[in-house]
C-alpha cells in the first residue's frame, strides 16, 4: 500500500478537530468528507489525495465515539494512519467498517517519515518502507483479533474460527 | 487467584471465548440516541435484519435538541431530520423512546440511572463515549461506535478484546467538599496520569475519597474515565448504591434479592491482580480550572497559566502541545488562573447536570447577581431533574440572578445544537472536554465544577471557592 504522508506533529488529535460537532448531523459520506480536519487544519481538503496517509503522535482519535471521524478521513482518500498510540474506540471504529487502518508505528518513523514522503505499508512483514528517504522502519504488528476483523473486512464480515 | 470486579462482570457475560481470537460479549442493556444511530438502523434494513432485544434497547434525544422552547419548530432542518429519524426507527423496531416531549427525556447517561435501567453487575453499552458513568453502579459501561451499535442491535453481544484492570485510589479526605468536588477529583487524576494513562484499560476507582462520595458524584468520577483514555471506569456497589436504584420506574421487580446477590459478588476480591495502580491523595488537593485544549492541561486554581517550558523535558511533542494550547487560548504563561476573565458559564453535560450539582452551584448564586459581561446557562441534565430543581426553588435562584434556565439536553457540551460558544468566547463550563472548537468553532472552554462555575458567573472571572461560604 503505497501514498505520500500528510505529518501532524502533535499528541491528541482529537475527534472533535477530525470531524467537529456540527458535521455529525450529515449523513453524506462525501460532504462530510469536505470537513474532515477541518477543526485543526482547514486547507486539508485542498491538499489531501486518494490513498495517502496520516502521520501523528500519541493518543491519536481520542474523544467521542462518532464514527464519523474514520469515515471522513477515509472519504478524504486516507487508506491509513500511522500513529505513536490511538485512543481505542477511533482505532476500532476505523477497524469495524473497514474506513482505515490504523497503524501504530515507533519512534523512529515517527520523527523521520517527514511530510510529502512517499512510503510503503506492507501489513503482511509489518514494514514501512519510506521510499523517498530509502529506509525502512517496523510497525507495531496487529493483535490477532484486530487483524481477523481486519482480514475479513470489517466487523460484519467477521466469523468465528 | 482472585478476579477483579471487572473480570467478574466480563466473566458473567462471556458468550464464547477462544484464546487469540475476541471475545463474544453479551450486552444487558443498549441505550441509543440520534447521533450515532441511523446508519446502524439503515444496515439492519439493508441485511433485512431486526432488533434482538427492542426489551433491553432505550432510546431518547439529547444532543440535537434545542433547549430554549420546546413548544417552537426546530428550525436546524438536519437536526429535526436525526430526531425524527430516531422516531422512526424506534417505532418500526419496537424500541422505547422518551422523545422530546416524555417527562423522562434527558442526556442518555442522565436518565438511565435515573429510571432504574442502569443496574450494578450488567453490561451497558451506547454509542456515546460518555457511557462510562454508568460504571458509578459498579456496571461495565462503554461507548461503542456506530458498526457496533449495529451489531448489538441485531445480536446484543459485541466482539472485544479484554482490556487491563487499573486501580485507582481515591486516599483521604477532602477538606472542604462543598468547594473541592467530585469534578475536582477526577481532572486532578487527569492531570497525573495523562489523557491516555488509561489506555487499553477499565479503570476502578476504589478508597474512602470514593466510598465518601455520593451516587450523583461517583458518575461525575466515571463520566470522565475516556478523559484518561480508558475504556471504562467502575466503582464497586454498596448501600449508596443499592438505596439510589430502589423504587426507580425500571427497577427489578425482584430488586432485593438480586441487592443481595450483588453484595456477596461484586467486589474485587483481595488477591486479585490489577495491571497498573495510582493513588490520588486528596486531604489538600484544590479546586481544577484546565487550561489547555485537553482535560490532561489542568492545573489548581491557586496557579498560574504554566510555560510551555515546564513540559520540555525530553518531549518536544507536550511542549509544541501546550503552546498550541496557549495560542488558542489566548492565554500567556505566568497569568494567575483568578485573573482569568470569562464571557460565559455553562452548568450542564452528563458530567455535571445531576440534581446535586444544580443544588451545589445555586448555593454560589443564591442572593447575589451574574456579572454584568458574562452570559450564563443552567441546562438540567433530564426533564426529571428539571422537575426536582423547580419544586426546590433553583430555577428561581438562577433566574433571579439573570442565569438562563433551560430545556434537558447535551446543550454547549459539544456545538451540535443552537447552544455555541462564538469565535473567541471564553467559557467557564462543567462539561468534560475542553478540545479545539468542542463548544463552537473559535470558542475557548475552561473545564471546572458547578460551584467553579457558579462562582466565576458571579464574579466575572475565577475564584479559590474554598474561601466562599458554602454550607
Amino acid at each position: 500500500m503505497k501514498g505520500n504522508v500528510i505529518k501532524y506533529e502533535r499528541d491528541n488529535i482529537d475527534t472533535d478537530v477530525i470531524i467537529p460537532g456540527q458535521y455529525l448531523k450529515v449523513h453524506d459520506y462525501a460532504e462530510l468528507a469536505l470537513h474532515a480536519m477541518e477543526g485543526l487544519d482547514p486547507d486539508f481538503h485542498s491538499k489531501v489525495k486518494e490513498g495517502d496517509f496520516i502521520l501523528s503522535g500519541r493518543n491519536f482519535g481520542c474523544g467521542s465515539s462518532r464514527e464519523h471521524a474514520p469515515i471522513a478521513l477515509s472519504h478524504s482518500g486516507i487508506k491509513a494512519v500511522l500513529a505513536l498510540s490511538f485512543a481505542r474506540i477511533f482505532y476500532r471504529n476505523a477497524v469495524d467498517g473497514a474506513f482505515l487502518l490504523p497503524i501504530e508505528i515507533e519512534e523512529d518513523a515517527y520523527s523521520d517519515i517527514s511530510e510529502g514522503d512517499e512510503i510503503d505499508i506492507n501489513i503482511h512483514t509489518n514494514e514501512i518502507k519510506n521510499i523517498t528517504k530509502n529506509k525502512i522502519y517496523k510497525m507495531k504488528p496487529f493483535s490477532e483479533i484486530i487483524g481477523k476483523i481486519i482480514e475479513a473486512g470489517g466487523l460484519f464480515k467477521y466469523k468465528p474460527d | 487467584m482472585g478476579k477483579t470486579l471487572f473480570e467478574k462482570i466480563w466473566d458473567a457475560h462471556i458468550v464464547v471465548e477462544k484464546e487469540n481470537s475476541p471475545s463474544l460479549i453479551y450486552i444487558d442493556r443498549h441505550l441509543v440516541h440520534e447521533v450515532t444511530s441511523p446508519q446502524a438502523f439503515d444496515g439492519l434494513r439493508m441485511n433485512n435484519r431486526s432488533v434482538r432485544r427492542p426489551d433491553l434497547t432505550i432510546a431518547t434525544m439529547d444532543h440535537n435538541v434545542p433547549t430554549n422552547n420546546r413548544t417552537l419548530p426546530i428550525l436546524d432542518q438536519t437536526s429535526a431530520v436525526q430526531i425524527q429519524t430516531l422516531e422512526k426507527n424506534c417505532k418500526d423496531f419496537g424500541i422505547q423512546l422518551f422523545d422530546i416531549n416524555s417527562p423522562n427525556q434527558g442526556i442518555v447517561h442522565v436518565i438511565g440511572p435515573q429510571l432504574g435501567i442502569t443496574l450494578p453487575g450488567s453490561t451497558i453499552v451506547c454509542g456515546d463515549s460518555h457511557t462510562s458513568t454508568h460504571g458509578a453502579f459498579g456496571a461495565l459501561a462503554f461507548g461503542i461506535g456506530t458498526s457496533e451499535v449495529e451489531h448489538v442491535l441485531a445480536s446484543q453481544t459485541l466482539w472485544l478484546e479484554k482490556p487491563k484492570p487499573f486501580e485507582i485510589i481515591v486516599a483521604g479526605k477532602r477538606k472542604n467538599p462543598h468547594a473541592v468536588t467530585a469534578k475536582d477529583i477526577i481532572l486532578s487524576i487527569i492531570k497525573n496520569i495523562g489523557t491516555s494513562g488509561g489506555n487499553g484499560t477499565v479503570i476502578e476507582y476504589r478508597g474512602e475519597g470514593i466510598c465518601d462520595l455520593s451516587m450523583e458524584q461517583r458518575m461525575t468520577i466515571c463520566n470522565m474515565s475516556i478523559e484518561a483514555g480508558a475504556r471504562a471506569g467502575l466503582i464497586a456497589p454498596d448501600e449508596k448504591t443499592f438505596e439510589y436504584l430502589r423504587g426507580r420506574k425500571y427497577t427489578p421487580k425482584n430488586y432485593e434479592s438480586l441487592v443481595e446477590y450483588w453484595k456477596d459478588n461484586l467486589k474485587t476480591d483481595s488477591d486479585a491482580k490489577f495491571e497498573k495502580k495510582y493513588t490520588l491523595h486528596i486531604d489538600n488537593i484544590a479546586p481544577q480550572v484546565s487550561w489547555g485544549t485537553n482535560p490532561g492541561m489542568t492545573c489548581d486554581v491557586t496557579e498560574s497559566i504554566p510555560s510551555p517550558e515546564d513540559f520540555s523535558n525530553g518531549d518536544q511533542n507536550q511542549k509544541k502541545g501546550a503552546e498550541q494550547a496557549l495560542e488558542y487560548m489566548a492565554l500567556k504563561p505566568g497569568t494567575p488562573i483568578i485573573e482569568i476573565k470569562i464571557d460565559r458559564v455553562f452548568i450542564g453535560s452528563c458530567t455535571n447536570a445531576r440534581l446535586e450539582d444544580l443544588i451545589e452551584a445555586s448555593k454560589v448564586v443564591k442572593g447575589r447577581k451574574l456579572s454584568p459581561h458574562v452570559r450564563a446557562m443552567v441546562v438540567p441534565g433530564s426533564q426529571m431533574v428539571k422537575k426536582q430543581a423547580e419544586e426546590l426553588g433553583l430555577d428561581k435562584i438562577f433566574t433571579n440572578a439573570n442565569f438562563e434556565w433551560r430545556e434537558s439536553g447535551c446543550s454547549m457540551c459539544l456545538g451540535m445544537n443552537p447552544d455555541i460558544l462564538s469565535p473567541g468566547e471564553r467559557c467557564a463550563s462543567t462539561s468534560n472536554r475542553n478540545f479545539e472548537g468542542r463548544q463552537g468553532t473559535g470558542g475557548r472552554t475552561h473545564l471546572v465544577s458547578p460551584v467553579m462555575a457558579a462562582a466565576a458567573a458571579i464574579e466575572g472571572h475565577f475564584v479559590d471557592v474554598r474561601e466562599m461560604d458554602l454550607n
